[in-house]
Parts: C-alpha cells; sequence; structure tokens
C-alpha cells in the first residue's frame, strides 16, 4: 500500500511502492509541471516498478528544464537506488 | 518447502508480502530480512505476470528455511521459457538518458541474492533463489 500526498512544496511517499503501485506514482507526477521535490521519509520499500516511474520522471522534467528532486531517503530505500547505480544519477539530497 | 499459490497479477502482491512475513515469524528470522525476500520475490513474480503469456491463471511461491539459508522457488506452468539467470546485464554505469526501467528488476535479484537457478521441464518454469539472511 501506498500514500501519495501532493502538497504545495513537495510530494510525500507513504508506504511500498512497487509494481502495483508505480502506475499510481507515475500519474501523481505527470500531473506536476514543474520542479518536484519528493519526499520519502516515510518511503518504506521500493522495487524496480518505482525506480522505472522515477528514471522516466526525471527524463521528463530534465527535457521541461525542471529538477526531480528525493530527499529524507530511509538507508535501505538508497541502498536499492546504488545498487541499481541511480544514486548517482538522480539528484539526492 | 511450504507452497502458496497466487493469481497471476500484480494485485497479489499485498497477500505475497504477507505470506513471506508469516513465514519468516514463524522460523524466527529478522523482519529485516524481509525487504530483500520481498524484493527478490516481488521482481520474479511480476516477471512472470508480465511475460509468461499463455501461463496457468496461478503461480506457486515456496519458501524454505534451512540456516543460516532461505530458499525461495516459483513455478510458473505453462508459460514460455525464460531464464533470469542468462538476462543481459544493465550497465550501471551509463547516463540518465540512456537508462530505463527494463532489465532493473532482475539486476536487482542478482545483487540480492547468493544463487539464483533456473530450470524448464514439461512445460513448467522453476526459479530458485537461495539467500543467506540473519535470525
Amino acid at each position: 500500500m501506498l500514500e501519495i500526498r501532493t502538497l504545495p512544496d513537495r510530494i510525500q511517499l507513504a508506504g511500498r511502492l512497487d509494481a502495483a503501485e508505480a502506475d499510481h506514482v507515475d500519474r501523481a507526477l505527470k500531473a506536476v509541471t514543474g520542479p518536484v521535490l519528493l519526499d520519502c521519509a516515510e518511503l518504506d520499500y521500493i522495487s524496480s516498478a518505482g525506480l522505472g516511474v522515477l528514471i522516466e520522471a526525471h527524463k521528463r522534467l530534465a527535457a521541461a528544464g525542471h529538477a526531480l528532486t528525493l530527499t529524507n531517503l530511509v538507508p535501505r530505500v538508497r541502498n536499492v537506488f546504488g545498487y541499481a547505480g541511480l544514486d548517482r544519477l538522480l539528484k539526492i539530497v | 518447502m511450504v507452497e502458496r499459490r497466487f493469481p497471476r497479477t500484480s494485485a497479489s502482491l499485498e497477500a505475497i508480502y504477507a505470506y513471506v512475513r508469516e513465514f519468516l515469524a514463524s522460523h524466527g528470522i529478522q523482519e529485516e530480512a524481509a525487504f530483500d525476500v520481498d524484493l527478490i520475490v516481488e521482481e520474479l513474480f511480476t516477471n512472470m505476470v508480465k511475460y509468461g503469456v499463455g501461463g496457468q491463471p496461478e503461480i506457486t511461491i515456496g519458501l524454505e528455511w534451512k540456516a543460516p539459508s532461505l530458499t525461495l522457488r516459483l513455478e510458473d506452468f505453462g508459460a514460455p521459457p525464460f531464464d533470469p539467470a542468462q538476462a543481459p546485464a544493465v550497465d550501471v554505469n551509463r547516463p540518465i538518458e540512456e537508462r530505463r526501467a527494463g532489465g532493473l528488476g532482475l539486476h536487482l535479484v542478482r545483487r540480492m541474492a547468493d544463487r539464483l537457478e533456473y530450470a524448464y521441464e514439461d512445460g513448467r518454469s522453476r526459479i530458485t533463489v537461495t539467500k543467506r539472511v540473519g535470525t
């Protein structure tokens, strides 16, 4: 289960971003037209389906001159980005 | 080995995580192990869902604990053969513009699993993963 909270200054993800939830996040990110700050403090889990959505969101936003920034990743989730080599390619603060 | 069948849909994932947790708890295995096990089983299961055209409506997931290793087995009847151990490697050094989701799941499985085996016999694909976990 995943909760997506769209706030004025950020999008918060809470729960598990897996293959069953990836489409929901994709839709939420596609609805944003400017830069995106994705707060992952309560994101407990991510799989390749979630990584794929973030890769595509990064490309789409970059093409429009905007940034996708990920923040507050818990260590286990951050490890998955590291295994995929995405910790060096995506903006993580 | 205990086994359970799950409908061939990503909507089965919640029930699969619950099954994994129940199994780990029954063997006194640390909750922290669940993250890697969930990820391995999700990636392999969703691959079977996506590419198992013509397969039977359910996929069987088996779990076995022989300290210090957990064995995970997925069986798919009727689907075309696909050996995840032979899937091309992902080049994690490529720039983001050239990166895509395809192949990342099996890349993560190979990073997290200690052993990944595949067998195809009489129309049945069987993937067996072994992983050492703490108790």
